[in-house]
């Protein structure tokens, strides 16, 4: 990625987003980040702008946003996901579902779907979701967000099929532990229990999360499509 | 104010530039009568969003306005009539337009 890539990511006041949106805006890209809260950015090439990605004409709005501003979207990473305590599927209350599923899995969807709808104008676009450890894991306790994670990666993979002839990417990165509020959420124990089921038993840097994202995002990489990477895990 | 005819030249610029995109595998002559979606319509899924997506950037373009294509309040478009045309859709467009 260069000065001149416009990246866009969802989920971007907090966590691992944050962090994501803080390590591109620091090395010049202009990156364009949303989130239901305001901005902990402060930087000429940081656009911020509050979205609830679950609303179409607010995703549709952000887009447009977007377009306005910079003229173009080269890169979209769907990192908004909302991560629920660990929970017993017997347990989980259907308010729980509905909300992991609408925020997780429409969520990313309408951020792809209206993405993609200005990439293929381009012919040229890059879209990343992001998945989850949980999904190889399956971990008593988060039968809810592996799934709805599950659900992202079948998503990006069908998506990546459509998108194919136009010049559009979809690829997963699929981290295991960040130390973010969002992993803290899910509790010492489910923490603990997965970072001792992990290949490599510690937790990532956002350089080593960011560096698979530059690697989906460039020229070169136009042949990788409906691929997943995990992080620190092998599958 | 938008005209129906500067209506329909939009939905044929946008055609224009499917073509030049590649999105499209021959040139069309456009009139009210060609079907854009549904039985008959010569554009396939990818060249049919961005189709209207092109065309909603002519219209904002046109009319300084923040403006969105949503197919489904196309009344004259619907379950009985299955297949949108560009006549249908030229309408629809000066009617958004007057918003």
């Amino acid at each position: 990625m260069t000065e001149q890539t416009v990246l866009a990511i969802t989920g971007a006041s907090r966590g691992i987003g944050l962090a994501m949106a803080e390590h591109f805006a620091r090395k010049g890209i202009r990156v364009a980040g949303c989130s239901r809260g305001p901005s902990q950015i402060a930087a000429d090439n940081y656009l911020h702008t509050q979205v609830d990605i679950t609303d179409d004409k607010e995703v549709r709005g952000w887009i447009r946003g977007i377009k306005k501003a910079y003229g173009r979207l080269d890169v979209v990473v769907c990192n908004a996901a909302l991560v629920p305590p660990a929970a017993l599927l017997l347990n989980t209350a259907t308010e729980t579902l509905d909300a992991v599923f609408r925020a997780n899995v429409n969520g990313t969807y309408l951020v792809c779907r209206e993405a993609a709808k200005m990439m293929l104008l381009q012919r040229f676009g890059r879209i990343i979701t992001v998945s989850s450890m949980a999904v190889g894991l399956h971990s008593e306790g988060s039968s809810l967000y592996a799934a709805s994670k599950s659900a992202v990666v079948e998503m990006t993979k069908i998506l990546a099929k459509e998108l194919a002839p136009s010049g559009i990417t979809c690829n997963v990165i699929a981290p295991s532990v960040y130390e973010s509020s969002a992993v803290a959420n899910l509790g010492e124990a489910v923490v603990a229990h997965a970072l001792g089921q992990l290949t490599l038993k510690r937790a990532l840097t956002i350089a080593e999360i960011c560096n698979v994202i530059e690697f989906y995002a460039a020229p070169e990489s136009g042949c990788i499509t409906g691929q997943v990477t995990h992080l620190g895990l092998v599958v | 104010m938008l005209s129906q005819e500067k209506a329909m030249t939009m939905i044929e610029d946008s055609i224009a530039g499917l073509r030049r995109a590649g999105l499209l595998g021959a040139d069309l002559a456009v009139d009210g009568g060609l079907v854009l979606l549904g039985t008959g319509s010569p554009l396939d899924s990818i060249a049919f969003v961005t189709f209207i997506t092109d065309l909603e950037d002519r219209l904002n373009g046109e009319t300084g306005k923040d403006l969105y294509l949503v197919l489904t309040d196309i009344h004259e478009f619907n379950t009985d009539n299955a297949r949108l045309t560009v006549e249908t859709l030229a309408r629809y467009l000066v009617k958004l337009a007057q918003q």
